[in-house]
């Protein structure tokens, strides 16, 4: 047998293979609506839940009532400031305790600031304004009942240097540094991006791959030449457009609704991106790939998806979790995805400064490569 | 030296500690339908499926056009077109691109529109395979198992389910494959079609290939035997009759 009979095709054309299955399969998806429901607007639902519910998180301020019994002018001056103020939302609707307390019982209110009829008033031989701000508070609202007090304390302490001007031998300056901290979205916002690359790597592969088999479809291109490595890759890169799609529609929702402020450099952040889909998406190819029908794909996945959900940060940001388990959700796969999209995307960090996570997810890919090769059938 | 395209030699496999094909050996011509007929359960899909390098062999050898199938299974499905008892394709794609993808998976680019003409489908080009008839769909399923122009080409119960016109059409196609040059291997369980396409059969049973030859031959053999059967000399039947009436037409 002479080897030259024996057909060989060239690694290019083995490539072209896997750029033409790229391309006519994301074509499909995106003529495929149940496909694009979940791809695209199913995180697009979350972004709006979460980021309302985040939205406006990081500014401080307080509702509270104010109940007046002075009938003094400076009363009315006084009122005017705090009404002014940002740091007060004040409940109008309020007029006397009994309603005051009602409303601090369900937590509506964080306090009251009562004015008795003292206040403003000229005492004898005074030629300015004195009297008592009154904070009430019920028991569970101790620390915005202290909070309230203390900054009417600053505010009452600035009001008294200009009647009585003395000394003061301390004081305390502000100092407002020029840069921006994070604000709870922008946690969120990083973990609902990790959340969509969960669903684009890991729910697409699993709900379709039994599907595939099921239908006989993967075991017909097992009669072509076609290689797992071929298929695995075309895999990779049409999802990954899917991805990109996705994710671009959820920030720029997410800058125009939310306020996003993107600081970062959008090369590196699709190029990280890319990187978090191929790793994440071959936890999909493992599974789908072993599993021979739904009822082995979908416990699985829920086994492997529902704990990164939460340790990871998806819906709630790590931080809050006590020490030793942000020691050992530091390195689960989609950890490093959501840590390095936040610093990227928020924090203006380049790739360069992000390398432990990059490793943490080159590491991760190829342990769940090997495993996805491993286990993959066709039929 | 023959120069037959398949050779099988003591194949054998086991599933369950049974044996499923039983040591059998045969070899195919250059050119021909072949055609393997046997009950349910007698190791046809599985031969096959090993030939088609789908499943590993137990023991023996297979060689396709001189090439080892446990050797160089890649090299083999480069040289093997494969249409499955089901034909399934995924949905939201067009026949055009689903030439083009089955295509590209043998490394080749083909012109869609000719293939699909070929097998009658040429109007259907922007259609989705989900919108097809389950004629249509097999000859859909044929198209895509010749792209890379095969030197053989297995068909596994290709008329199962279909009407008697799409039936007929489908013979024809399979015949007009064969007259390109490619060796067509065929299961069935009509022994009608066999009778018609065949230029000769193995009949399989438990495993083993207990009769091979060509159609003809094995009813010549029979007869001598001394087998008579009840005869009704007509020179027509009900398949006839139906056609007649509703004519050669394809319905979808």
């Amino acid at each position: 047998m002479d080897k030259a009979h024996i057909p060989k095709v060239s690694f290019v054309r083995k490539l072209k293979t896997v750029a033409t299955f790229t391309r006519l399969n994301t074509k499909r998806f995106f003529r495929d609506r149940l496909a694009i429901f979940f791809g695209i607007l199913f995180p697009l639902i979350f972004l709006f839940v979460f980021g309302s519910i985040s939205k406006g998180g990081g500014k401080l301020s307080f509702k509270v009532a104010i109940l007046n019994d002075s009938k003094s002018s400076y009363s009315t001056t006084f009122i005017n400031q705090l009404k002014s103020s940002k740091l007060y939302k004040i409940d109008s609707t309020v007029s006397n305790l009994n309603q005051a307390e009602n409303k601090m019982s369900k937590s509506q209110l964080d306090g009251v600031i009562y004015l008795n009829k003292d206040f403003g008033v000229f005492e004898k031989g005074n030629n300015y304004p004195s009297g008592q701000v009154e904070v009430i508070y019920t028991q569970n609202q101790v620390t915005s009942g202290q909070t309230i007090a203390s900054v009417l304390n600053q505010s009452l302490s600035g009001i008294n240097s200009k009647f009585v001007t003395t000394k003061t031998p301390f004081v305390v300056t502000q100092n407002q540094l020029n840069r921006k901290s994070l604000t709870t979205f922008d946690y969120t916002f990083a973990g609902l991006l990790g959340f969509s690359i969960i669903g684009i790597g890991i729910f697409g592969p699993v709900n379709v791959f039994p599907e595939l088999k099921k239908q006989g479809i993967l075991r017909r291109l097992h009669t072509t030449p076609i290689a797992v490595w071929q298929y695995f890759l075309s895999t990779m890169f049409s999802q990954s457009i899917i991805g990109i799609v996705s994710i671009a529609i959820q920030f720029i929702i997410a800058i125009l609704v939310f306020n996003l402020k993107v600081v970062g450099n959008y090369l590196e952040i699709i190029t990280f991106l890319v990187l978090s889909i191929f790793m994440v998406l071959g936890i999909g190819l493992a599974i789908g790939g072993w599993a021979k029908n739904d009822r082995q794909a979908a416990p699985l996945s829920n086994i492997i998806v529902f704990p990164m959900l939460f340790l990871s940060g998806t819906f709630f940001p790590r931080f809050q979790m006590p020490q030793y388990l942000q020691a050992v959700t530091n390195y689960l796969p989609l950890t490093p995805v959501i840590d390095g999209m936040r610093l990227l995307t928020t924090e203006g960090k380049h790739l360069t400064q992000i390398m432990p996570e990059i490793g943490l997810i080159l590491i991760w890919m190829v342990v769940i490569y090997f495993i996805a090769f491993k286990v993959f059938r066709w039929e | 030296m023959s120069d037959n395209i398949l050779k099988v030699k003591n194949l054998k496999k086991t599933y369950n500690n049974k044996l499923a094909v039983d040591g059998i050996s045969f070899e195919v011509k250059k050119g021909e339908i072949f055609g393997i007929l046997g009950p349910n359960g007698a190791g046809k899909t599985t031969t096959l499926e090993m030939i088609e390098t789908l499943r590993p062999i137990d023991s023996g050898t297979i060689t396709v056009d001189g090439i080892d199938v446990q050797k160089y299974p890649d090299a083999v499905k480069q040289i093997i077109g494969v249409q499955p008892q089901t034909a399934a394709f995924q949905d939201k794609q067009k026949l055009s691109e689903i030439i083009e993808l089955f295509a590209s998976a043998y490394g080749e680019k083909v012109d869609a529109k000719k293939f699909l003409d070929e097998v009658n489908l040429g109007e259907k080009i922007n259609s989705y395979a989900e919108d097809l008839s389950g004629g249509q769909r097999q000859r859909l399923s044929i198209a895509t198992a010749i792209v890379h122009n095969p030197r053989v080409f297995f068909l596994d119960e290709p008329t199962t389910g279909l009407d008697p016109q799409a039936r007929r059409n489908l013979w024809d196609l399979i015949k007009e494959i064969r007259d390109k040059g490619v060796t067509v291997i065929m299961t069935t369980h009509y022994l009608d079609e066999a009778e018609i396409l065949c230029d000769r059969v193995a009949i399989m049973d438990k495993g083993k290939i207990i009769a091979l030859d060509s159609p003809a031959n094995l009813i010549k053999t029979l007869l001598k035997k001394g087998f008579k059967k009840e005869q009704k000399v007509e020179q027509a039947n009900l398949d006839d009759v139906f056609i007649d009436l509703t004519g050669k037409g394809l319905r979808d």
